[in-house]
């Protein structure tokens, strides 16, 4: 079982509900973005195309952030599922450094802007709920985990990850396109890997030679 | 440097902050720390310095502390010894620990027992983990991939030949009163010209392995570190120890320069290290 995922650019409109998604999900502090939708323009007028990419940690099957890691807090499941425990964590930022995508966060020990959604004015109930729910470790790095609590749960009540909501990534659930799909790349009757077998999908940057799970579909 | 806006993250050149802002500026500096400690204590081997090798002892425990310094969860530091067998990080660590240990030893025995055959065994393992400190970090920074600047076999010869140079520098200004202060000279010299061709050609490579990379060293070479840090010791030294013509202000100051040219190009090229944009053809 190898745990992956399917963008569909076309259908992509770039409304950023995966990001907001993902904040609310997971309770992410200002300044953290464990998905991000990358904006560009391609060619000069009057033959300008739009491009727009949301991104996140690519679950590589040959992640150089596992082994850049010095203690061991960076690592991947047997599902393919990259983590970090940040309980062992020292924060070097060596992952970060040896990602290509640049798909990590520092959560840094900063002022209150680094904690406070309202600098000064404290935290909202929300955030107060967050930090008890999904405490985040001031000064370790942060990364999508492609909802893992939602696939573990979901998995333990006999559900299907990326067909069944409750055990599906936040992103996917919440993308008004249904752009995101989520499912076993390894089981190819699985929606993901038709949808990447018929459409042709390709891995961002596979010159990166790092084999990630996410596919995207121009 | 350029400062890279919010929406432009990934989608423009972007350089990296995590090991040259705010604490990260600490990396630069084990770096210079680790490269002249394996540097100094070898050429202090070579010239017999026993105040030399004490020096590049402390530099090393210096490189350990900067590496610790730059950690946000120091007191963690112990999990880094725990991942040698893919981490350059790890690596480098577990390096610097086992160097204080040799060199401690190679030094008590040298002092107190000197022609010792133990003397000899710990200057061949303490010369060997000199050589790992001082290369580690090149290692490390040839690793990532994602910077197409520092992804270069060339970082750790670069960075071995650095160290040597500066502790070269650093044997000088140890050795001020000998009567063979020239032929240390001459050695610092030789070394200089190796450290000119060492980033002239890692320069080069570097101006056509990747657009990313070539915007890097076109940032590096129109700062004064190459000048200031190489070049200039070379001329200030070089006719006076060809002459073997002493002129101890002259080292002092060559040395100097060398010494901070050590440390100004390991800064630079973390400063310069640029992330390739993400977005196919965004650049055109």
């Amino acid at each position: 079982m190898r745990w992956g995922m399917a963008i569909e650019l076309k259908r992509c409109i770039g409304c950023y509900a995966c990001v907001l998604a993902c904040k609310a999900e997971h309770f992410l502090p200002p300044n953290i973005f464990w998905n991000r939708v990358l904006i560009g323009e391609k060619g000069k007028y009057p033959a300008v195309t739009k491009l727009i990419y949301s991104v996140r940690c690519n679950h590589c099957a040959d992640p150089k952030c596992v082994k850049a890691c010095p203690t061991g807090a960076t690592s991947q499941r047997a599902d393919g599922i990259v983590v970090v425990d940040e309980d062992k964590c020292v924060g070097c930022r060596y992952c970060m450094v040896a990602c290509p995508y640049q798909a990590r966060s520092f959560y840094e020990d900063g002022h209150g802007d680094q904690h406070e959604y309202f600098p000064g004015q404290g935290l909202t109930e929300h955030e107060k709920i967050g930090q008890i729910l999904y405490p985040h470790q001031v000064g370790t790095v942060q990364k999508c985990v492609f909802c893992k609590e939602r696939i573990d749960e979901g998995l333990a009540k006999g559900l299907k990850p990326g067909v069944d909501r409750d055990a599906s990534p936040a992103c996917m659930n919440i993308c008004p396109v249904k752009a995101i799909h989520f499912g076993d790349l390894d089981d190819p009757y699985s929606e993901v890997s038709q949808i990447i077998k018929e459409k042709k999908g390709h891995p961002f940057h596979p010159e990166f030679d790092t084999k990630p799970s996410i596919y995207y579909i121009d | 440097m350029m400062q890279i806006k919010p929406w432009d993250f990934m989608v423009k050149y972007t350089p990296q902050r995590e090991w040259i802002e705010g604490h990260g500026i600490m990396v630069a500096f084990a770096m210079f720390f680790g490269g002249i400690s394996g540097g100094l204590y070898l050429s202090s081997l070579y010239f017999h310095s026993e105040l030399g090798t004490l020096i590049a002892w402390v530099f090393s425990g210096l490189a350990g502390l900067t590496d610790m310094a730059h950690l946000s969860k120091p007191m963690r530091f112990w999990r880094m010894l725990r991942r040698p067998n893919s981490s350059w990080i790890s690596r480098g660590f577990i390096l610097i620990w086992l160097f204080l240990g040799a060199a401690l030893i190679q030094m008590a025995l040298t002092h107190w027992a000197p022609g010792n055959a133990w003397e000899i065994v710990f200057k061949v393992i303490g010369g060997v983990l000199a050589f790992g400190v001082a290369i580690y970090s090149g290692f490390a920074l040839g690793f990532v991939g994602a910077i197409k600047f520092w992804n270069s076999g060339l970082v750790p010869i670069l960075y071995v030949i650095s160290g040597v140079t500066a502790g070269l520098a650093v044997v000088i200004l140890v050795s001020l009163n000998a009567t063979n202060l020239y032929v240390v000279g001459n050695y610092l010299v030789v070394a200089l010209i190796a450290y000119a061709i060492a980033v002239a050609t890692y320069f080069w490579t570097a101006t056509y392995s990747s657009s990313a990379a070539k915007d890097s060293a076109v940032r590096v070479l129109k700062g004064p570190v190459v000048l200031l840090g190489i070049i200039l010791p070379i001329v200030m030294v070089a006719p006076f120890s060809l002459k073997q013509n002493i002129s101890q202000a002259v080292f002092i100051i060559a040395s100097v320069f060398t010494v901070l040219g050590g440390i100004f190009l390991r800064y630079v090229i973390l400063k310069a290290g640029m992330y390739t944009p993400l977005l196919p053809d965004s650049e055109s």
